[in-house]
C-alpha cells in the first residue's frame, strides 16, 4: 500500500505538484494519468525521495529513505535510459542487486524473464527505447519487491511488447503486489489499470476506479434503431442520422424502451454507449493542459 | 555500508573507463620514470634520482600525473550519475545520500592509494634496468615522500570524486581539475616571482594543488620553483592545506546532494 499525502512541489512561483493526496493499493494497477507537464514525473519522483518537497508518501508505513533495501521493496523506472552506455545489462543489474543485498544470479533471472537473456553481455548504448524499457523492467523487478512504481513503461515497446507489458503488470497485481504505473497509452491504460489517479496542473482532477472516471467525466449515449425512426425521433425530440439511428446523449436505455413500447413503436436495437477513457480524459484534462499546439 | 561499498566497487570496475585510465596513468607514469633513470644514468645512484624516478617527477611538474588520472576517476564516480541519469537507479538502491557519497569516496580513495603504490612498483622496476642495486626506499626524505606520495593520489581522488558531485556531470570538472592547478595556481606561482607582486608570495602556500606538491618534494623545489622563495610550508603542514581543500570540496559537496533534488 501506498499512501500519498499532501505532497507538494514549487519552482521558484510555479506550482509543480500542489497538495496531491492519494493511495494505490495492492492487488491491482492503479493506473497515473495527466497531460504533458501535470506534475506526474515529479510526484513520482517526490514519492521516491529523488525530489524535495512537501508532503511525505508512506510504503507499507515506511517512508522510502527509511528502508534499508529499497529495491527489495518498491521496485521503481522513472527514466528509460537510466544506464551507462558502456556497462552490460547484467553488469548494471549486478551493480544494484551489489548495493541492495541481492544475488547475482537474481540479475540473470530478470533478464530472461523481460526476454533480454540474449544481450545480457552486451552494452546497452545500442539498445532500442523498448529495448531500454524491457532493462528498466527488469531492473525494477530485481529485487522481488511488493511495489513498483513505473513512468511510462509502454513508452517505445512494439504492440507484442505492449501486450507482454500489460499481462505482467496484471499478474504481479493478481499476486498481491502494489502496482504504480504512467502512461499516455490512454486505450492501454483502459485494458491494464483497475484504478486511475488523474492530475492536471499539479492537483488531482480524479481518484477512483476506471468505470467511475468515465461516468464522471463523460454521458453515456444511447443508440436506437427502429423501423418507425422517424415517429420515434418526434417522441423523444431528436433527429434521425444518415445510418437511420436515433442518438440519445445522456439517455436512459430502459426509458427510452418504455417511451417507445407506450407508442407502440418497434425497435430493432437499443443499446448505450458508454464513452472511452480517452474521451473521459480528454473532457477531465482539457482545461488543464500544460502546452497546447495550434491546430492545422 | 558494506553493500554501499560492494555497489561501489561494482560500479567502478564495470566501465572500461576505470580501466582505461588506471592502464594510461601507470603507463604515462612508468615511461616518464624510465625516461628519468635513462637520463641519469650515468650518475651515482641517489636519494634525489630515486625519488624522482619513483614519483614519476616529484614535485618538479606542476601537478602529480598519476593523481590526475586517479582524479578523473572520482569525477567519473559521482558525475557518470548525472551524464547518464544512473543517479535514479542509484538512490533508488541506496537512498542514504551520505553513506553513498562517502562510499564512493572510501572505493575511489582506496583504488588510488592501490594504484599509486602499484605505480611506486612499476617505476622501480623501470629503474631497475638501468640500477645496479635495489634502492633504499627509507633514507630520510624519501621515507617521507613515499608515504606523501600514496596521500597525495587519495587528496586528489576525494577532490575529484566532490567536484563530480558538486558540478553534478563530468565537463565542468574535467576542466577545474586542470584548470586550476595548471593556470590558476601557475600564474599566481609565477606572478608572486615579480618584484611589484611580490605581495602574493604569502598566498601561494596556500594554493591548495601547489601545496600538495610538497608532498613528493625531494629538497623544496615547488612546481618548478623554489619552495623557500614562495615561502611554501614544510611537508605535512604543507599536506594539511590540500586535505582542508579536499575536505571542504567533499562537505560542500555532501551538503548540497542531500539537499540538492536528484
Amino acid at each position: 500500500m501506498i499512501t500519498a499525502t499532501a505532497l507538494d512541489k514549487r519552482y521558484g512561483h510555479r506550482t509543480a505538484v500542489d497538495h496531491l493526496t492519494f493511495e494505490v493499493r495492492p492487488g491491482m494497477v492503479t493506473g497515473f494519468l495527466g497531460p504533458n507537464g501535470a506534475g506526474k514525473s515529479t510526484t513520482m519522483r517526490l514519492m521516491l525521495e529523488l525530489d524535495h518537497g512537501g508532503g511525505q508518501t508512506l510504503f507499507d508505513g515506511r517512508l522510502f529513505g527509511t528502508i534499508r533495501h529499497p529495491m527489495r521493496e518498491i521496485g521503481a523506472v522513472l527514466e528509460a535510459r537510466a544506464f551507462h552506455p558502456t556497462r552490460s545489462a547484467r553488469s548494471h543489474l549486478r551493480m544494484l542487486a551489489a548495493g541492495s543485498g541481492i544475488p547475482y544470479a537474481r540479475a540473470d533471472e530478470v533478464l530472461e524473464f523481460v526476454g533480454l537473456a540474449g544481450v545480457a553481455g552486451k552494452q546497452p548504448r545500442s539498445f532500442s527505447l523498448g529495448m531500454a524499457q524491457r532493462l528498466g523492467l527488469a531492473q525494477a523487478l530485481l529485487g522481488d519487491p511488493g511495489t513498483l512504481i513505473l513512468d511510462e513503461p509502454a513508452n517505445g515497446l512494439d504492440p507484442h511488447g505492449i501486450h507482454w507489458l500489460r499481462d505482467t503488470l496484471r499478474s504481479l497485481a493478481a499476486e498481491g503486489r502494489t502496482v504504480f504505473v504512467s502512461s499516455h497509452l490512454l486505450s492501454e491504460m483502459e485494458l491494464m489499470v483497475d484504478r486511475l489517479v488523474v492530475i492536471g496542473r499539479g492537483w488531482l482532477i480524479y481518484y477512483g476506479d476506471v468505470a467511475g472516471f468515465v461516468r464522471e467525466f463523460t454521458r453515456p449515449t444511447v443508440v436506437v434503431r427502429s423501423p418507425q425512426a422517424a415517429k420515434l425521433a418526434s417522441l423523444l425530440g431528436t433527429e434521425v442520422l444518415d445510418d437511420g439511428s436515433l442518438r440519445i446523449p445522456g439517455a436512459d436505455a430502459a426509458e427510452v424502451g418504455e417511451a417507445a413500447f407506450r407508442e407502440g413503436v418497434v425497435l430493432h436495437e437499443l443499446t448505450t454507449e458508454t464513452a472511452s477513457l480517452e474521451a473521459a480524459f480528454m473532457t477531465a484534462t482539457g482545461g488543464a493542459e500544460e502546452f497546447v499546439g495550434m491546430t492545422a | 555500508m558494506r553493500d554501499v561499498l560492494r555497489f561501489e566497487w561494482v560500479r567502478l570496475r564495470t566501465i572500461r573507463s576505470t580501466w582505461w585510465l588506471i592502464g594510461s596513468g601507470l603507463l604515462l607514469n612508468t615511461a616518464v620514470a624510465m625516461l628519468l633513470a635513462l637520463a641519469t644514468r650515468h650518475e651515482p645512484l641517489d636519494a634525489r634520482i630515486v625519488s624522482d624516478v619513483v614519483t614519476a617527477g616529484g614535485a618538479s611538474f606542476p601537478l602529480p600525473l598519476l593523481a590526475v588520472f586517479l582524479a578523473v576517476i572520482g569525477i567519473f564516480a559521482t558525475g557518470h550519475d548525472y551524464r547518464y541519469h544512473t543517479i535514479q537507479p542509484t538512490l533508488a538502491a541506496i537512498p542514504q545520500r551520505a553513506r553513498l557519497l562517502v562510499g564512493k569516496v572510501i572505493v575511489v580513495g582506496g583504488v588510488a592509494v592501490l594504484v599509486t603504490a602499484g605505480s611506486v612498483v612499476l617505476n622501480i622496476a623501470a629503474g631497475l634496468v638501468w640500477w645496479d642495486r635495489f634502492p633504499d626506499l627509507t633514507s630520510p626524505p624519501l621515507g617521507e615522500v613515499l608515504p606523501g606520495y600514496l596521500l597525495l593520489s587519495l587528496l586528489w581522488s576525494v577532490v575529484g570524486t566532490a567536484l563530480g558531485q558538486l558540478f553534478r556531470g563530468v565537463p565542468a570538472p574535467l576542466v577545474a581539475i586542470l584548470v586550476v592547478p595548471l593556470v590558476v595556481e601557475q600564474l599566481v606561482l609565477r606572478l608572486s616571482f615579480v618584484p611589484s607582486l611580490d605581495w602574493l608570495a604569502p598566498a601561494v602556500k596556500f594554493l591548495p594543488f601547489t601545496a600538495g606538491q610538497q608532498l613528493i618534494s625531494y629538497a623544496g623545489e615547488a612546481s618548478g620553483g623554489d619552495a623557500t622563495e614562495v615561502h611554501m610550508l614544510a611537508r605535512w603542514p604543507s599536506a594539511t592545506v590540500l586535505a582542508a581543500f579536499a575536505a571542504a570540496a567533499l562537505a560542500a559537496a555532501l551538503a548540497l546532494f542531500r539537499h540538492r533534488d536528484a
